[in-house]
């Protein structure tokens, strides 16, 4: 059984609220969701995974006074989640590869069931849109450089060049150089 | 086992949590400034006249305004999810201001008397003095964001420096008797700016969760 948008929310505010049994079902309706946002992006060499949910989890719970009890709850969870993954690309690999992001890109199935499917949308609002626009149409949407050409009303060279400018801003923005 | 840990320590939060330990750090770290400086530099000899002035709440406004604009920005910064920041402009409004004050002060000065604007007194250590002050604020806040989740750590650490520098700043106005705007504008910024540099290098480190 996966926990909804609506009950995570509700037990996350219970837990807020200082009602522990609310709280322990919300660590717990997390673990299953946890672990197939990581094993998604991950090759999970080590346990990696499990590691990754855990220190989400400690996070999660540590740092829950910024979550707003006005937005929704998932995208908060899996904005965490995907702060950790990032920190273990960094600590793990020194330099974070354009071709690394592809995994982060991929985006579908229960997060955007679980109304989460901001992760893509996240990253891709902190790059210039006409980039955020090139990837979104080669790398989500899987057109081609001819069609996303076309679609846009773009030369290929520019098409090209704003997918090639935008991952090299996205893998920067990883590494925490913004 | 971990859960079972975790929901163990289920203390409730309040709303507006984020807010409310920000202003409380801000708090802390400002007393500990503002008990330093009678215990050191030692505070104006003409304080009370002084808070009669205009120029006294002139300073106070200036950095008062980049202190808050820091501190908001900061807030912002502070939640996982927080949107793509917006603006950030507005911050170069209070120094613009400033800049027409001193570019005011200055045309009404014969330009043999310049120098003495620009330098006042302490020239020579306002900057520094800031920038001292700012270290037990900006440890406030690192404390404060022991609890929060920055995903922007380079822009949340200038954002907590320059939060940090403004409030120094404003404090150390209860020290320094300098009244030109224009000495305010090169030494009160300067020494904010470098507190906002040191909080956007240090960031990544010291914010790492």
């Amino acid at each position: 059984m996966q926990a909804s948008e609506d009950e995570l929310q509700r037990m996350m505010v219970g837990g807020l609220d200082g009602d522990a049994a609310a709280h322990r079902a919300l660590l717990r309706a997390l673990v299953p969701l946890l672990r197939r946002f990581f094993a998604r992006r991950l090759r999970d060499a080590d346990g990696e995974v499990d590691d990754l949910v855990q220190e989400t989890l400690m996070a999660i719970h540590t740092r829950r006074g910024t979550y707003d009890r006005t937005r929704p709850f998932a995208p908060w969870a899996f904005a965490v989640a995907r702060h950790k993954m990032i920190d273990h690309f960094r600590r793990h690999r020194q330099h974070l590869s354009i071709d690394g992001l592809d995994d982060i890109l991929v985006t579908e199935g229960f997060e955007a069931a679980s109304g989460a499917a901001m992760d893509v949308d996240h990253l891709l609002a902190t790059i210039p849109d006409k980039q955020a626009q090139a990837i979104r149409d080669t790398r989500v949407e899987g057109l081609s450089i001819v069609e996303a050409a076309e679609r846009r009303g773009m030369s290929e060279s520019d098409v090209k060049v704003s997918v090639h400018r935008g991952l090299r801003a996205l893998a920067a923005r990883l590494r925490g150089d913004l | 086992m971990l859960i079972e840990t975790l929901a163990h320590d289920v203390r409730p939060v309040p709303r507006r949590a984020v807010e409310r330990r920000m202003a409380g750090a801000l708090a802390t770290g400002g007393l500990v400034a503002v008990a330093i400086i009678p215990m050191t530099i030692g505070l104006r000899d003409d304080l009370a006249a002084a808070l009669a002035g205009g120029t006294f709440w002139m300073k106070l406004i200036y950095t008062l305004a980049l202190a808050l604009g820091g501190t908001a920005a900061a807030i912002g910064l502070a939640r996982p999810d927080a949107p793509r920041p917006r603006g950030l402009w507005l911050l170069s409004v209070p120094v613009l201001l400033m800049a027409g004050l001193s570019a005011h002060e200055l045309l009404a000065t014969p330009a043999t008397e310049w120098m003495a604007l620009v330098k006042g007194e302490s020239w020579d250590r306002c900057a520094l003095n800031i920038l001292l002050l700012a270290l037990p604020i900006f440890v406030a806040g690192l404390w404060a964001f022991r609890r929060f989740a920055p995903t922007r750590l380079r822009l949340t650490g200038a954002m907590a420096g320059l939060a940090a520098g403004g409030l120094s700043a404003t404090l150390y106005g209860l020290h320094c008797p300098e009244a030109s705007a224009t000495f305010v504008l090169l030494w009160y910024s300067l020494g904010i700016a470098v507190a906002t540099l040191g909080g956007w290098l240090t960031g990544p480190r010291l914010l790492r969760w």
